[in-house]
């Protein structure tokens, strides 16, 4: 075999490339992938809070599910900020007999809610929502009226926020899907399912990309060059997907899938605390009617 | 060079491009029921492609594949044929987590076994006698893509055992695998060969086929095979190894002593000129 011929350069003294200016050590898009990273990995270790001993974990999960559905749907509808403030007492309460905690539900809530507070902010003003002005300055005034429109709507979506979290903490992945199985065609909860599972594994793999591009860069790449690199790697991991959905049709074609799957662990009745959640949850919808 | 055994496979001039890059290209051989056969070939030799013909998840431009005498094609992969077939032949992929799809574990094991028409409690059964003979029962109820690389493939070998098939179809089974996970893997082999199962493992890895496999064959980087014989008399033959790329040959001096070295994943024969 040849011998190996390393370039002189490879051995020689370092070339001075000159000074670097300073910059913030991460940029958007490292922050933006390493933050929606970190929040499927989130997502994903839910399981600690499902497997512990509460009121909640022990339903039957059609009938979990049926019922959180239900009050999701008395928030949209309901009309009031009592009601939506008593479902969002109510929920906080199962937070703690759930041995969830409120910390850790409110962790996972308060991203969106700042969200929703900020995009819900021009609301309050005049030249949105026209009423009483309480308070003005430079042309721009807050409302009374926008101000109970904005603090309406934030009641609203936090509660439906904190209904499907305590739903998503207290319930094991593996439950959520099989009693989404039974209430929607299997395909679409299969569907759903395969996305949440492979989704993560590309987010990791976008991860990996940027952190071997930060490995080699000293300085903050301009915008096109940034914008052209995002393109390439979407791209790629478009590929991937693609790859990776074949691989895994092919993984399942060989274990005999032929188009439906048959699973085990039928469907087990309903026990009275099932009734009693479902029985209650109607209820709340109902009132959510009225107010 | 076999025995009078039944044919499982015959590859028959099999020929396979990707696009316009050829994969494999002229292939042919036979596999007899209980053999063990290692596919040795350097990276992008066309291993995989012709594990995915053999287990009939993709099917050839030209030649064929028969199993039990019937073609393989998308045809002929239908009703009762398909159903045997997938009961007597399972692929393990190279990479895990594209073969653990389902919610736990224990779904995983189960997939198999009750597509193919397995009454519930017996595939729970087997399904938790091999979490028992893999010691794997602590993960029954974890979803597949919390768990380390070894555990991973430790469930995507249980979840094809779980079908109970005769031929299983392994591609670069020791990837990412730890020693002490080779260990493993090479004990578990070594009693399914014991139980006559055909076992064929694509792989460069020259010292899990030597260990654990009776025959070989070589695909070369042109695709093609460029031999098939019993695994002692390959492993001996320095000279295909190298034009196979499967080891490389380095000189270097101590002294007045030249040593020229094969190297590979393989232990190696030293010379001295």
């Amino acid at each position: 075999m040849e011998e190996m011929r390393l370039p002189d350069w490879l051995g020689g003294p370092r070339e001075d490339t000159g000074p670097v200016r300073r910059l913030k050590p991460t940029g958007f898009l490292e922050k933006n992938i390493a933050g929606f990273s970190g929040a499927m990995l989130k997502a994903l270790a839910t399981e600690e809070y499902a497997s512990r001993d509460g009121v909640l974990q022990g339903l039957e999960p059609r009938a979990k599910l049926l019922g959180f559905f239900l009050l999701i749907a008395a928030s949209a509808i309901a009309g009031s900020g009592l009601f939506l403030s008593g479902v969002l007492l109510f929920v906080s309460a199962m937070s703690i007999k759930t041995r969830v905690g409120l910390s850790p539900l409110a962790k996972r809530v308060l991203p969106a809610f700042v969200f929703t507070f900020a995009v819900s902010l021009p609301v309050a003003l005049s030249a949105v929502t026209p009423g009483r002005e309480l308070v003005g300055a430079f042309g721009v005034a807050v409302t009374a009226e926008g101000l109970r429109l904005a603090g309406f709507f934030i009641l609203r979506v936090a509660t439906m926020l904190t209904l499907a979290s305590l739903l998503a903490l207290t319930t094991r992945q593996a439950d959520f899907f099989r009693g989404l199985g039974r209430m929607i065609p299997g395909f679409f909860a299969t569907a759903l399912f395969f996305t949440f599972r492979y989704v993560f594994i590309l987010i990791k793999s976008a991860q990996d990309a940027t952190l071997a591009r930060k490995s080699r860069t000293i300085r903050r790449a301009v915008l096109r060059e940034s914008q052209r690199w995002f393109a390439s790697r979407a791209a790629l991991i478009l590929k991937r997907s693609f790859s990776m959905a074949e691989e895994v049709n092919m993984a399942m074609i060989s274990r005999g899938f032929s188009g439906r799957i048959v699973s085990a662990y039928g469907a087990a009745p309903f026990a009275g605390r099932d009734y009693l959640w479902i029985g209650f949850t109607s209820f709340v919808l109902f009132l959510s009617l009225g107010i | 060079m076999r025995g009078a055994m039944e044919d499982l496979f015959i590859v028959n001039a099999l020929s396979f491009s990707y696009g316009g890059n050829t994969a494999l290209a002229g292939v042919s051989f036979s596999v007899g029921a209980g053999e063990s056969i290692a596919i040795l070939g350097a990276n992008g030799s066309g291993k995989s492609t012709l594990l995915k013909i053999m287990d009939g998840l993709i099917f050839p431009a030209s030649g064929s594949v028969s199993f039990l005498g019937e073609r393989l094609s998308e045809e002929s992969l239908q009703g009762d044929f398909l159903k045997r077939f997938r009961e007597r032949v399972s692929f393990v992929f190279p990479e895990p987590d594209v073969q653990l799809f389902c919610p736990t574990v224990l779904e995983e094991l189960l997939f198999g076994p009750l597509q193919l028409g397995l009454e519930e409690a017996a595939a729970i059964k087997r399904a938790e006698e091999l979490l028992e003979m893999l010691g794997i029962e602590a993960l029954s109820k974890r979803p597949p893509y919390n768990l380390s690389s070894g555990e991973k493939k430790k469930v995507a070998i249980a979840s094809v055992l779980a079908i109970n098939p005769d031929v299983l179809l392994m591609d670069e089974p020791t990837n990412g695998l730890d020693p002490r996970a080779q260990v493993w893997l090479f004990e578990l082999l070594g009693r399914l060969k014991g139980l006559k199962k055909t076992i064929i493992l694509a792989t460069h890895d020259l010292s899990l086929a030597e260990d654990l496999s009776e025959r070989i064959i070589v695909l070369d980087e042109a695709h093609s095979l460029v031999a098939d014989g019993p695994a002692e008399r390959i492993l001996k033959d320095k000279d295909l190894l190298l034009r196979a790329n499967l080891i490389h040959e380095h000189a270097h001096r101590h002294g007045h002593v030249i040593h020229r070295h094969s190297h590979g994943p393989y232990s190696t024969h030293d010379e001295h000129d």
